[in-house]
């Protein structure tokens, strides 16, 4: 868990509230429409506090945008398991709350719309294998658990393979942000994965 | 027979040969010079046509010709694929054999590899936008291979979805192989056995 920030906001920072702002902007108009002024009228401060508090300009902030969202993310979903026993239960909030914090987030969205090339090029083919490690070792302490630590790693690329597919190309079949549905999915090709059959 | 179900663009009634040699034309000049060079002129030269035929046949022009142009090369791809392990012995085998052969594939693909490195921007997006046609022919592929195997699939399996996830799995693993060794036979087998085939057999 390494590159995940678990702390909780207490104060609103200055670069918080940059960070903030930013992502309101890239959620309306993208991040090549976006410039300093906007983001500075969203935080309510000045293009000089921006660039003082963001030094490399609307780079930095967007990589700082990126960071934020994936703590966030990943706090959220150490909130979301909190408390869960059951292993199909584990499975069925993590998907969803995965599969609606992605088809639910707006800049995400947007840029997947209309600037898919700042995103693509991050997230496929040798850079998906650095994300699913990434995410992956992320995932794996909420499966140990019921796996074991030596194969919850792959028990969690297998899941977010899982998750990545079902949304980014919807399915007419299963609908990841929906709970019952994603339940299914998970006793139909998941779980008989992982439970040991009974022997005859 | 199937690598030109799915995958090859709807087309008016316009000389399908032509058609080919455009397409084909335009992959040797992506291959030769990227995607963002190509012109209109060079694909009209190595295709021996007019630049009215190329736009005649393409009426959107360059960006069109280079959209249809990486659809057509995809089709391809996963028609060569289908090609590759028809002959395969049941349902395991089949995705084992379509793994090894997907992976290489994409490995010692020179002008994906290419453009992957210098212009993945251009071709990722256009790529994306053609996966649900490629799930769609994976899919269409696998569902007589698992109706052929019915009596050995989990009772009550529904047939559709299978095939989806399947092929939604298959796509994951040759585009990124994770943790995973596609080179590996043995692994391979495994990552079939444990991943592919869970809730299907």
């Amino acid at each position: 868990m390494a590159v995940v920030d678990m702390r909780e906001p207490r104060t609103r920072s200055p670069e918080e509230r940059v960070v903030d702002g930013a992502l309101r902007c890239f959620a309306r108009w993208g991040v090549g429409k976006t410039t300093l002024d906007d983001i500075a009228a969203a935080a309510g401060c000045s293009r000089a506090t921006v660039y003082r508090l963001f030094p490399g300009g609307k780079e930095r902030v967007l990589q700082a945008v990126v960071r934020h969202e994936v703590a966030r993310f990943f706090a959220g979903l150490a909130t979301r398991l909190a408390g869960i026993d059951d292993l199909e239960d584990l499975l069925v909030a993590g998907i969803a709350y995965t599969g609606r914090e992605l088809s639910d987030h707006a800049a995400l969205q947007f840029l997947l719309a209309y600037e898919p090339e700042l995103i693509l090029p991050r997230i496929s083919f040798r850079h998906m294998d650095h994300v699913l490690a990434l995410v992956s070792d992320a995932v794996a302490p909420f499966l140990a658990p019921h796996v074991g630590t030596d194969e919850a790693p792959r028990v969690a690329e297998w899941l977010v393979r899982v998750v990545v597919s079902y949304t980014l190309a919807p399915s007419t079949a299963f609908d990841v942000r929906d709970e019952a549905s994603v339940r299914r999915l998970v006793r139909a090709f998941v779980l008989p994965g992982l439970v040991q059959p009974v022997t005859a | 027979m199937l690598r030109s179900i799915a995958l090859t663009v709807r087309l008016p009634a316009i000389d399908l040969t032509v058609r080919e040699r455009i397409l084909e034309a335009t992959y040797a000049c992506v291959a030769r010079y990227g995607l963002a060079k190509t012109t209109i002129d060079d694909v009209a030269r190595a295709a021996r046509l007019s630049r009215a035929t190329v736009y005649r046949t393409f009426p959107g022009g360059r960006d069109q010709l280079l959209r249809e142009a990486i659809t057509w090369e995809t089709g391809r791809f996963f028609g060569r694929l289908a090609e590759a392990v028809a002959g395969a012995g049941d349902l395991a085998g089949l995705l084992e054999e379509a793994l090894v052969f997907a992976h290489r594939a994409v490995e010692e693909h020179e002008v994906l590899q290419k453009i992957l490195q210098t212009e993945p921007e251009l071709l990722l997006p256009q790529l994306t936008v053609d996966s649900p046609r490629v799930l769609l022919f994976i899919a269409g592929f696998l569902l007589p291979y698992l109706e052929r195997e019915r009596d050995r699939l989990r009772p009550g399996l529904d047939l559709q979805e299978a095939s989806e996830h399947l092929a939604r799995m298959l796509l994951s693993f040759i585009s990124a192989q994770g943790r995973w060794d596609l080179t590996d036979k043995a692994q391979v087998a495994r990552l079939v056995e444990t991943e592919l085939l869970a809730g299907i057999t």
